[in-house]
């Protein structure tokens, strides 16, 4: 009873998806949107593993100094970041190219990548991965940190993707209302009170994490197959 | 190669550091005690205190409670369904919300957009329990459970095997997530700009807005706010992470003999 209780408070809210049938259309919005995803997840995914292996295995007097470095933008306000790197970007001329929009998304990204792949790797343990410490950094991501991490790269996947579709005010402002991506349309949308095109855009923010992890998924138990295969 | 990554990841963090300078410069000439004394901005700061403690402390006893459930009563299907909120970006979970609570829920007792911000709280509370329970997970893989053992044959009330085998090795994740969930939720504008009220705003919403209208004439008020609220956090940060320094260096070292 306890179970379908939680189970009802947990998928109650998806039942909004379903008040009314969602229009379908394609604009540039939604490419916008999969190419900003796409990038920021390659990067986030290459950038985090390589830090947290470094912050896990480097010893040096600098070690804590870095980490909390690292991982004080966590600490700072997405929205104030934002504001301070916009008037920032701005003296560079980046505000209102995708350059800046996604220099800014990385930005808000790359500090919960890191932290998922640093405690992760912590969780596997040291004696696990110090067997591929002489490996040429190439076999060392192929043959032991992508089949050992996979289900880090997924999470570290969907949690990015998420965070680049959640935001509105960070397009909007470094993006300079010119880049518009499904989630401004959204608000756009939802200001026009049309609540079939609020839904299909509600949907795709949805959907689009919900297809990136299973791909990725798939992409990766394929990977270790090829790799195990190799061996 | 990782050393690769880790200076690109060290400019990468230095940008929103830098940012700070900027937001600094620029809010240079506000009137910051003239902001304290405005009602807007003070109603503000009353209900973004309330909003994100309310949601903050809720997330991270569920999230707990739930990743307890896993590893101490072996409730693994949970593990499958927290999943569930984590696919679903903060604006369209608050799209969601607000069409469930769009004509009254649960029969017609809460609306969206009223003024005790309930909406928005839960909503919050939806999106984080799975973030804390992710957080968490990792320390209850790694706990032993030798000393669970050790406080049933001691004869320990439930309450005191928590407190002793459990507690001190939550302080660490548990802290990250409280000024995690502070500083995500305490500043931003998607979710309480959709389902928040006109008066009193969020700061997050109340900053964006006035940096917003009337071409940017307002500016400095905004960096300003935006600034102080930065400082605060780190201030509080900083505080909380001094006083549990002894205790966390223990735990992760352990006693020196």
């Amino acid at each position: 009873m306890r179970r379908l209780v939680i189970l009802v408070l947990i998928l109650l809210p998806f039942s909004g998806l379903f008040t009314s049938v969602p229009t379908f259309f394609f604009d540039d919005a939604i490419i916008n949107t999969v190419i900003q995803v796409l990038v920021i997840v390659s990067l986030n995914v290459w950038l985090s593993i390589g830090t947290a292996w470094w912050l896990l295995f480097t010893e040096t007097k600098w070690r804590t100094f870095i980490e909390w470095f690292l991982f004080l933008p966590l600490f700072i306000p997405a929205l104030a970041g934002t504001f301070g790197m916009y008037i920032a970007l701005a003296r560079f001329g980046l505000v209102g190219t995708t350059i800046g929009v996604l220099i800014v998304l990385l930005v808000v990204t790359l500090p919960y990548s890191i932290r998922l792949a640093y405690n992760a790797m912590s969780v596997i343990g040291r004696p696990m991965f110090e067997q591929a410490l002489f490996m040429p950094p190439l076999r060392r991501y192929r043959d032991v940190l992508f089949p050992l991490l996979s289900g880090t790269i997924q999470t570290i996947a969907l949690m990015s993707t998420v965070i680049v579709l959640g935001q509105f005010v960070l397009i909007q402002l470094i993006g300079a209302g010119l880049i518009s991506t499904v989630t401004t349309r959204l608000y756009q949308v939802y200001a026009g009170n049309d609540v079939a095109l609020a839904l299909q855009h509600t949907w795709l923010l949805i959907l689009i994490p919900a297809v990136l992890y299973i791909a990725i998924g798939w992409g990766i138990r394929l990977g270790v197959k090829i790799v195990k295969g190799r061996l | 190669m990782s050393r690769v990554n880790v200076l690109l990841s060290m400019a990468v963090s230095l940008l929103p550091l830098t940012a700070l300078v900027f937001l600094f410069r620029e809010s240079v000439g506000a009137d910051v005690w003239g902001l304290m004394q405005e009602e807007t901005w003070r109603a503000s700061l009353g209900v973004t205190l309330y909003v994100t403690l309310v949601s903050t402390l809720c997330s991270l006893v569920l999230g707990t409670l739930a990743a307890r459930a896993v590893y101490v009563n072996g409730q693994n299907w949970l593990l499958r369904w927290l999943k569930w909120p984590l696919f679903v970006p903060h604006i369209a979970s608050a799209y969601l919300f607000y069409l469930l609570f769009a004509d009254g829920f649960p029969f017609g007792l809460i609306e969206a957009n009223e003024r005790h911000h309930l909406v928005v709280i839960v909503t919050y509370i939806w999106k984080e329990v799975p973030f804390v329970f992710l957080m968490v997970l990792g320390t209850y893989a790694q706990l032993n459970t030798g000393y669970r053992d050790m406080a049933k044959t001691l004869q320990l009330n439930p309450w005191r095997q928590f407190s002793v085998a459990e507690w001190p090795f939550l302080v660490k994740p548990l802290l990250d997530s409280f000024w995690i969930l502070v500083a995500f939720i305490s500043f931003a504008y998607e979710v309480p700009a959709l389902l928040g009220v006109t008066f009193p705003k969020l700061l997050g919403v109340l900053a964006y807005d006035r940096l917003t209208t009337g071409l940017f004439l307002n500016e400095s008020e905004a960096y300003a706010v935006a600034l102080i609220w930065t400082l605060f956090l780190f201030g509080g940060v900083l505080l909380t992470y001094v006083l549990t320094a002894k205790h966390r260096r223990r735990i992760e070292k352990g006693v020196r003999r």
